[in-house]
């Protein structure tokens, strides 16, 4: 939707010959329904997260800042690192995994490029839970992978692979790689491949012109998929809750049982806006990654 | 040559779990044996057998074809608006419009919980609706905002020329023009409302477990290979409505 002022040259200029209110008529009922079932929820469990939880239920009368404070308990705090650590262990091996993936896959032929990137988006046209189910069949205590390190001898005991970290990092590595892949692809299949013949022509061997040509001119559509990717392994929710469980619980699987299992709705929403408010500054950051990007593109194009 | 078998090793990677899926749910055992040699369909019999279930499945079907219709409705209206009119305001409206992918599934089924517990609509429906519009909105919005910019104006100015009303050339000239990306906008809606999970897991009530939500609380009480035919139904529904989608183009705004 970007561009939007770039209306075409005869729309309609609103006053002469129609209606003032007429656009209004369009945009209206779609502006009711938001404000209605998307933004009012927001701001009434933003209003629910200032008011203190008592034994008889939200006390509307009085205001805290109690439940924001309670989230720098060592409890809450532990959980917030971990969810963290995994997030960000699944966003170095995605970045890892995916830049290989994308410089092979951007010099094939554009069929055999479109039937790689559809297999690369399977994970996310398939369902969450689904793909979790898929998970546990390959990882659980009797699934493939023991099933086959025991029967060839390798190991006595099954691996924990699962219901732990191990299996939140495996889950959602899969889950959200195609978040970090496509743009990488698209940022190196609109590289001037004049950039590298010219480095190759002055002398550089492979691995420079990737680290000094390539992997520069890649780093903002690196960094902005990067940054989504984390977001969306920040928030995730079926993934840890089906691979990683009690065991390793991550925020949103203690929001869950904050809002469902204690009830305690004031403190659950604290955790909401805290994580809307953590997660709309990493997408303003990406977004800040994406067009460095593109305005040294263009600088470039000036100069050259 | 290294990179190229590192990408079919990833590739294999991202559908193996699918592929077993597939694999486990024509086998009669209940877990996993090598060799697979045996075929059956035991598991697609209890899955039909487990009432459970098919009602999910028909609430699916209906909370993502009510959903997908009322979006469509609206997105396609507020699409003719943003394009065909100029007045102040209308970034920001384009913005909130889209913003729903912004916020977390976490943070709108959290607010979604306590919302619709408030205004008593907890366990009905119609709370699942409200939440589902919001959610596939965007991306039916813009879907339909793509195709609708490619609709030549000058058309609707000739219907209006010849004396056709505004609303008769809204329905006669424009919605037919750009009726392939009402249709992948409605099949994308669609396709995001049924797959949801985590929004629906917070605010849902008992009475109403979509089909998702159905298999989560199943595999969260015990694994067996119902849910591998289920998820392979599933899989294979999905894969027709992709194919759908991709032979009308309705995947290319999206993919970008």
């Amino acid at each position: 939707m970007s561009g939007a002022d770039a209306a075409p040259a005869g729309s309609v200029p609103v006053g002469r010959g129609t209606a003032r209110w007429l656009p209004s008529i369009f945009v209206l009922p779609l502006c009711i329904a938001l404000a209605l079932a998307f933004l009012w929820p927001l701001i009434d469990g933003t209003i629910n997260s200032f008011h203190p939880f008592t034994r008889a239920g939200i006390d509307r009368e009085s205001w805290t800042l109690a439940n924001y404070a309670k989230l720098w308990d060592s409890f809450y705090a532990g959980i917030l690192m971990r969810t963290i650590r995994v997030s960000l262990i699944v966003t170095l091996l995605t970045a890892a995994l995916a830049y290989p993936v994308a410089l092979y896959i951007v010099r094939l032929s554009p069929r055999v490029q479109a039937i790689y990137l559809l297999i690369y988006m399977t994970p996310w046209l398939v369902n969450v839970v689904v793909k979790a189910f898929g998970w546990t069949l390959l990882l659980g205590n009797r699934g493939v992978i023991n099933n086959v390190l025991q029967g060839l001898g390798i190991t006595d005991s099954p691996l924990r692979l699962m219901l732990n970290e191990t299996g939140i990092v495996i889950g959602l590595t899969h889950g959200h790689f195609i978040f970090v892949l496509l743009p990488l692809w698209a940022a190196l299949g609109g590289l001037d491949p004049n950039l590298r013949w010219a480095a190759a022509n002055l002398g550089a061997r492979a691995w420079d012109i990737f680290r000094r040509v390539t992997l520069p001119l890649t780093l903002p559509a690196l960094v902005a998929g990067l940054i989504i990717n984390f977001t969306m392994n920040m928030t995730a929710f079926a993934t840890p809750a089906l691979l990683g469980g009690a065991r390793a619980r991550v925020v949103s699987f203690l929001a869950y049982e904050t809002n469902l299992v204690d009830l305690n709705w004031p403190l659950g929403s604290a955790m909401a806006v805290a994580m809307l408010a953590i997660s709309l500054l990493l997408v303003w950051l990406s977004q800040r990654a994406a067009a460095s990007g593109s305005r040294r593109v263009m600088f470039e194009g000036a100069a050259r | 040559m290294i990179l190229r078998v590192f990408n079919w090793a990833m590739a294999a990677l991202m559908l193996a779990p699918l592929v077993l899926i597939v694999w486990m749910s024509f086998t009669p055992a209940a877990f996993f044996r090598l060799p697979l040699t045996e075929f059956s369909l035991r598991w697609y019999r209890e899955a039909f057998n487990y009432p459970g279930f098919f009602n999910s499945f028909l609430l699916s079907l209906r909370l993502a074809g009510v959903s997908a219709t009322i979006a469509t409705i609206l997105a396609f209206l507020a699409a003719y608006g943003l394009v065909r009119f100029r007045f102040p305001g209308k970034g920001a409206l384009e913005g909130f419009f889209m913003s729903p992918l912004l916020v977390p599934g976490v943070v709108y089924g959290i607010a979604m919980l306590q919302f619709v517990n408030s205004l008593g609509l907890y366990n009905t429906f119609w709370a699942l609706v409200m939440a589902h519009i919001a959610i596939v909105v965007p991306y039916a919005l813009r879907t339909i905002h793509a195709q609708l910019r490619a609709v030549p104006e000058d058309l609707e100015w000739a219907a209006r020329t010849l004396g056709a009303t505004r609303t008769r050339t809204l329905l006669k000239v424009t919605l037919p023009l750009c009726a392939r990306g009402v249709l992948s906008g409605f099949l994308l809606a669609f396709l995001i409302s049924f797959a949801e999970v985590t929004v629906v897991i917070f605010m849902t009530g008992p009475a109403y477990q979509t089909l998702p939500i159905r298999i989560y609380n199943y595999l969260t009480d015990q694994i067996d290979p119902t849910v591998a035919a289920i998820s392979a139904m599933l899989i294979g529904l999905s894969l027709v409505l992709i194919l759908i989608l991709d032979r009308i183009g309705g995947l290319r705004p999206t993919a970008k």
